[in-house]
């Protein structure tokens, strides 16, 4: 089975008519007036803060204010890409990233199809609320859970290693294995929730497809192979292609909740160096400098990504 | 068309009588010219000013307990008689404090007067970066507004030098908690049960921990106990443990015991030899595994579950009531004793670092611009003279009675309604911050006898008698030391690289030590120091 993709659209040669664009702008004014409250929120909460990241290229004082401020050029950059710690930083957060979605992701498809595979109702939504009942739990919650679990004095699963005559492993404080607390809790945190975007797609593909596989003999693994995986590649490419915008995104808070000092060799990143360098030392123009740099890397990510999926998978963005 | 211009005016006419709902009420215009009033016997209501709506952000007294009430009898007495509307924010402790503030000062937000927040109690340094960020007003001009306040609470020369800056005081430097106030502990019933002896140096300590950990000494009959307890808080290994550095002499982060060598302890040759001693704790296993992920409220709970038996302690944390009832009601036989300062190997002996920092309020500028400066006088002064009673201890006859000999009693009051009682915490949340001064009769009020589960007495105030007795080094002259321009990064490497070492993440030996000192160099370690004893000798306090 090959991948549908829509036959592309000549570029049109007509001239731009500036009544016929009123007339169909008029035709759809009720589209329109439903998506404006969605432009409202972006004009204000999304495009209208991009003016105050000038302050990036300023030396930001409150009192002056974003326009009064001096400009400083690219020295806020120079600190951070100069920072002692800056391969470090970068390093991890790029680590968090793509491990959290390399893993991440297949997990929640491979849930999605289990979960749209079975047939027992009351098993399914069962198992529905279990994974995702721990999206709802902070992550203060999740640490008090993972001292529990992991802790080398009583947690249950160093008394499980103790048990089999191994010797306790300190987890949480290990640089050996805090990596892989901070990538297996998100998986455990997130994956469930993530489920709910395959399984919409999943539900979407028309059930004559696989009645029509059955009558010819596909097998279920068949099926899933030939009718499902491919009726949600769109939503994979997409969820991969706004994940690639937020490379960058380490995750803030799973982060700062978890890690300690013996740890920050793996485990600090952009945001929580931030935090401590920009935000606790009121140098709020190295913070926007470096959000501003991670929104950079992260648009010129998603325009390779997007070109590199529309040329390998046939599905793009935009 | 015709249709679209009937709606056109129709809608015109809509919005026409809507503005002119929104406009502000005229009075109907008379067909004649009104006669001017004559003058009356009955003279005419001087207007009620509008309140000054003042915003106080400050951190709690007792953060589990939450902020009092809206219906708070306190605000209306403030309106009443100051004609003050106060809104009272409680502000997180730690970096989510701090990032608050900060946050708010990025957006020129700052409240009216509001507590200077520093998770690394540096309040100095936090406040100097908002004064030039042009963010703070200067509140010279209001202490005379003030003078009971100034009297029972700026009355320090040493705090109001440390908040001037520029020949302007901008800060308002509340008295210090009381000094020298915490200390380290033991378990007395455990050393009992082992039949041992209260250790006095850093080797008899270990033999101790060490029995702990491995001896069953509740008699339980599991191996769940662990000499020491701690976690770390502050830069390097933290001021729990300040007793066994100042074994080796090096306590702290800077070496004020001797001002001719001034510097970073860690230049001391004394400083690798404690951390090999902290490293034989964790090598042995002696320490709670999770001390160095642990928080202040998880380490305060496993004290209170029996998991170790050596800690180091606020006096109030560990014996007041409120504090010390969840472990009698566990162990009602226990029982924890005072331990000296141990004497390390050269003799040197150091309990901890006195640093004196108290609490620092500040009057933003927006707040002054507006006119609030005066306002903000008048109550941090009625907060000192008639409301000190009431944001102290509540309403007299009700929450606090004042006895025979002018001590502050709960004595014939209703269970919750004693100004002690968990449910009565809301109401005096500001009491730490803005209302106490260390008064005879507060400490009295504050830290009374009482008796255990099993009939003891226990009495706070010999605790702290103890500890304020040991030999603490005077580490005031901190205050006057600003961070670096890196001080994240500064800050990670040189904690990091100690907690490296004592969790033997890297080997401890003289060219991986002379590595982490040329590691702190590189990042403006001399640079660091030589801008610190400056300061320290520009205040006069490098003696």
């Amino acid at each position: 089975m090959t991948l549908k993709t829509l036959p592309a659209v000549p570029p049109s040669t007509e001239k731009f008519d500036f009544k016929k664009s009123l007339c169909a702008l008029w035709r759809q004014r009720w589209m329109y007036f439903l998506m404006t409250p969605t432009l409202i929120y972006f004009a204000i909460f999304k495009y209208g803060p991009l003016w105050n990241a000038q302050i990036a290229f300023k030396d930001f004082k409150p009192l002056l204010g974003v326009m009064g401020s001096p400009w400083v050029g690219f020295k806020h950059f120079e600190t951070f890409v100069n920072s002692f710690y800056f391969t470090d930083l970068m390093t991890n957060t790029i680590y968090f990233s793509l491990a959290k979605l390399v893993l991440g992701l297949p997990l929640a498809v491979i849930c999605a199809i289990a979960l749209h595979e079975t047939w027992l109702v009351k098993y399914r939504a069962f198992v529905q609320t279990m994974i995702y009942l721990p999206h709802f739990l902070s992550w203060v919650i999740m640490f008090g859970v993972l001292l529990v679990i992991l802790s080398p004095g009583n947690g249950l699963l160093n008394q499980v290693i103790e048990h089999f005559g191994g010797e306790p492993i300190s987890f949480m404080t290990s640089p050996d294995h805090f990596r892989w607390v901070v990538i297996l809790s998100d998986i455990w945190k997130e994956t469930g929730w993530s489920t709910i975007l395959y399984l919409a797609a999943l539900l979407a593909i028309s059930p004559d497809l696989y009645e029509a596989a059955a009558v010819d003999g596909a097998s279920p693994m068949q099926r899933i192979w030939y009718i499902s995986l491919p009726g949600i590649v769109p939503v994979i490419v997409l969820v991969t292609l706004l994940r690639m915008g937020h490379i960058l995104e380490a995750g803030f808070n799973q982060i700062f909740v978890l890690y300690s000092v013996p740890v920050y060799s793996v485990g600090d990143i952009l945001d929580t160096w931030v935090y401590r360098q920009g935000i606790l030392q009121f140098q709020f123009s190295l913070a926007t400098a470096v959000g501003f740099f991670k929104g950079v890397i992260g648009l010129v990510l998603i325009l390779i990504s997007n070109r590199i999926a529309k040329r390998v998978a046939g599905q793009s963005l935009f | 068309m015709k249709n679209w211009k009937l709606i056109f005016i129709v809608s015109l006419l809509v919005i026409s009588q809507m503005l002119a709902a929104c406009a502000p009420a005229t009075p109907a215009p008379t067909e004649e010219p009104e006669a001017p009033a004559e003058p009356t016997a009955v003279p005419s209501p001087t207007p009620i000013p509008e309140p000054i709506e003042i915003t106080l952000w400050a951190q709690a007294t007792v953060t589990e307990a939450g902020a009092p009430p809206e219906d708070w009898v306190a605000y209306q007495i403030i309106l009443d008689e100051l004609n003050i509307d106060l809104t009272y924010v409680i502000v997180p402790t730690g970096e989510d404090g701090e990032a608050k503030i900060n946050a708010a000062a990025a957006a020129n937000d700052l409240p009216d007067l509001f507590q200077v927040v520093s998770a690394k109690n540096d309040s100095r340094g936090a406040l100097l970066q908002l004064v030039d960020l042009g963010l703070i007003a200067p509140v010279e001009d209001l202490m005379p507004l003030m003078p009971e306040r100034a009297k029972l609470h700026y009355n320090d020369p040493l705090a109001l030098d440390l908040v001037t800056f520029y020949d302007h005081q901008y800060g308002l430097p509340e008295p210090p908690p009381i000094p020298r106030r915490e200390g380290l502990v033991i378990r007395k019933d455990w050393l009992d049960n082992l039949a041992l002896r209260t250790p006095t140096t850093p080797e008899e300590l270990f033999k101790v921990a060490k029995a702990f950990t491995e001896q069953d000494p509740d008699g339980n009959g599991k191996d769940d106990t662990y000499g020491f307890g701690g976690f770390l808080n502050g830069q390097g290994l933290g001021t729990r443990f300040d007793f066994l550095m100042g074994a080796y002499g090096v306590p702290g982060v800077w070496n004020f015991t001797d001002p001719a060598a001034f510097g970073l302890n860690v230049r001391s040759p004394e400083y690798p030899e404690a951390v090999a001693y902290f490293k034989s704790l964790v090598d042995a296993k002696v320490i709670d595994p999770d001390w160095a992920t642990l928080k202040r409220d998880d380490f305060r709970a496993r004290w209170k579950q029996g998991t170790f038996g050596i800690m180091w302690e606020d006096f109030a944390a560990l014996t007041n009531k409120s504090n010390y009832e969840p472990f009698d009601t566990n162990f009602p036989e226990a029982e924890w004793i005072p331990v000296a300062a141990p004497v390390g190997p050269t003799g040197a002996s150091n309990y901890g670092v006195y640093t004196g920092r108290g609490q620092i309020f500040a009057v933003s500028q927006k707040a002054a611009d507006a006119g609030k400066a005066e306002a903000i006088a008048s109550l941090l002064e009625w907060m000192a003279t008639d409301g000190y009673y009431l944001l102290g201890f509540g309403e007299e006859g009700v929450n606090y009675i004042i006895d025979a000999n002018g001590n502050i009693s709960t004595e014939g009051l209703a269970d919750a309604d004693k100004y002690t009682a968990a449910e009565r915490q809301p109401f005096t949340q500001m009491r730490n911050q803005l209302i106490f001064y260390n008064s005879e009769q507060e400490i009295v009020a504050r830290y009374p006898e009482y008796k255990t589960l099993n009939g003891r007495t226990m009495q706070p105030m010999t605790f702290l008698g103890f500890f304020q007795q040991q030999p603490w080094v005077d580490g005031r002259g901190i205050q006057v030391i600003l961070p670096p321009a890196n001080a994240a990064d500064f800050d990670r490497f040189y904690t990091e690289g100690l907690i490296k070492f004592v969790l033997g993440q890297e080997e401890l030996n003289d060219e991986t030590w002379a590595a982490y000192l040329a590691g702190l160099d590189a990042l403006g370690a001399a640079d660091y120091e030589a801008a610190a004893k400056q300061a320290l000798t520009d205040a006069g306090l490098l003696k």
